[in-house]
């Protein structure tokens, strides 16, 4: 029987010589080795990020410069917003807060319209204005006592994110002294003084809305004027004119003498007399034209 | 020294990466693996470009290695798919012609190995490389296999694709042809 391993043919076979393959066959297969195993993970790391990586350092580049930018524009935009709504907010003051509903009549009457044009409703850049009134603020009159009244509570319940420094400014404004022609531009422009409509004045900024202002003031302008005619004509009745009259209690003072001196050529001494009374009583310290003295 | 890491782990390590993992297991295997190749292809030529592509197979197969086989039984596997592709191609179609029944076997009389080249041990090397030589391809392989990958009946089936009685027959053959040409030489 022969054994499955002929132990003594084994010996023999040892013996014979030991061909041994050549150093290049061993190299090729020791570089492919190294090649397929150990390069493999490494070239793919490398070509990872050869491939990726400059696009990922675009992207996070446009990524962190379009946020910067997008935060310096709404920066801006918010700066901007507050800066217009300053010179916004002064406009609504001069209106009463009945004017939401005398304002549709206004409007109404389209003959009344391009009289009010002229005197608030000139397209003045609302920057400049706001220059022109920081420049004159300490030689303002009084009258603008009643914007500054409006003017605090918008910067503090409106206008959230209005600049502290602004608002500050505002108030650290000097009160001047001595009553100062009234600039019929600067309809109820800045001082402090307090008067009992500067106490009423925290309600106008919620009641009236933030609509161009402009166009607001216009508005006011042309109830006021179309309230007292009507009443005068007998059109309206009285409940409705006192509506128009408180408006016109905000009159510019010029606009006030102009308007008692109308009713005076008109031969209607007691309402001129009446309202030169009322004129007073608004602004006590105001200097009046010789006529009406 | 086999003594440390198996060729299994070795080639695990090896898929894994590990680079040097596959140096110790090619310095392991390298001479006895061409010894096969080499005395079945029977030129350094051939047996140089079979060994590399034997090699290059596994280096390519090292991820879908499994420890379920012995490495030896796997790299010899691939070896002799390799020698029957060039058996082929070279049109040596005796691979398969020298199969011998199992009772021609019986008949076979164990034969001692000459006195003198018990004595003289590298004549009787190279007189047993030349008796080898001489073998039936399959018988050849068998016995290769068995010395140089030191495979069992049932690996060396596993290897070559047969079964485990025609790898012993062929086994049993080589081994008698091969005394009785040590002892007819003497």
């Amino acid at each position: 029987m022969i054994e499955p391993r002929d132990e003594e043919l084994s010996r023999i076979y040892r013996d014979a010589e030991a061909p041994r393959p050549s150093r290049r066959v061993d190299d090729n297969i020791l570089a492919a080795s190294r090649r397929v195993a150990g390069a493999r993970p490494r070239s793919a790391r490398s070509g990872f990020a050869r491939r990726w990586g400059a696009p990922v350092a675009l992207a996070a580049t446009v990524v962190v410069t379009s946020t910067l930018t997008l935060m310096v524009f709404e920066r801006q935009s918010d700066l901007d917003k507050m800066a217009s709504a300053a010179p916004s907010a002064e406009e609504p003051a001069n209106v009463s807060p009945e004017e939401p509903q005398a304002r549709p009549s206004a409007k109404s009457s389209p003959a009344e319209s391009p009289r009010a044009a002229p005197t608030s409703a000139t397209p003045i850049p609302q920057a400049a204005v706001r220059g022109d009134r920081l420049k004159e603020r300490p030689s303002e009159s009084t009258t603008s006592s009643e914007r500054r009244g409006a003017e605090q509570p918008r910067f503090a319940g409106d206008g959230p994110r209005a600049p502290e420094a602004l608002r500050k400014r505002e108030e650290a404004t000097p009160a001047p002294s001595a009553a100062a022609p009234f600039s019929s531009e600067r309809v109820g422009a800045d001082p402090p003084a307090p008067s009992p409509d500067a106490q009423r004045a925290p309600e106008v900024p919620r009641q009236a809305p933030r609509a161009p202002t402009a166009a607001l003031a216009g508005d006011a302008n042309t109830v006021r004027e179309s309230a007292l005619t009507l009443q005068r004509a007998g059109v309206i009745s009285a409940p409705a004119s006192r509506v128009a009259i408180s408006e016109a209690k905000e009159r510019p003072p010029e606009k006030w003498f102009e308007d008692i001196r109308k009713l005076k050529t008109q031969g209607k001494t007691a309402e001129a007399e009446r309202e030169l009374s009322e004129f007073k009583k608004r602004h006590p310290d105001y200097r009046l034209p010789e006529d009406l003295r | 020294m086999r003594g440390e890491a198996s060729d299994e782990e070795l080639m695990l390590r090896y898929g894994k990466g590990n680079v040097r993992a596959f140096e110790v297991l090619y310095r392991r295997h390298r001479p006895p693996l061409y010894r096969f190749l080499l005395r079945q292809a029977g030129d350094a030529a051939t047996a140089e470009e079979l060994f590399q592509d034997t090699w290059m197979r596994v280096v390519n197969s090292r991820g879908r290695y499994e420890a379920r086989a012995k490495f030896t039984a796997w790299i010899y596997a691939i070896a002799h798919n390799r020698l029957m592709d060039f058996f082929r191609a070279s049109g040596r179609a005796s691979f398969l012609s020298h199969e011998e029944s199992e009772s021609a076997l019986e008949d076979l009389p164990t034969r001692e190995i000459a006195a003198e080249l018990r004595l003289d041990r590298k004549r009787a090397a190279e007189r047993l490389l030349a008796v080898l030589a001489a073998l039936p391809d399959a018988q050849r392989e068998a016995f290769l296999l068995q010395q140089e990958g030191d495979l069992s009946i049932e690996e060396i089936a596993g290897a070559t694709g047969v079964s485990r009685e025609t790898a012993k027959s062929r086994l049993r053959y080589a081994v008698a042809k091969l005394r009785a040409g040590l002892e007819k030489e003497s």
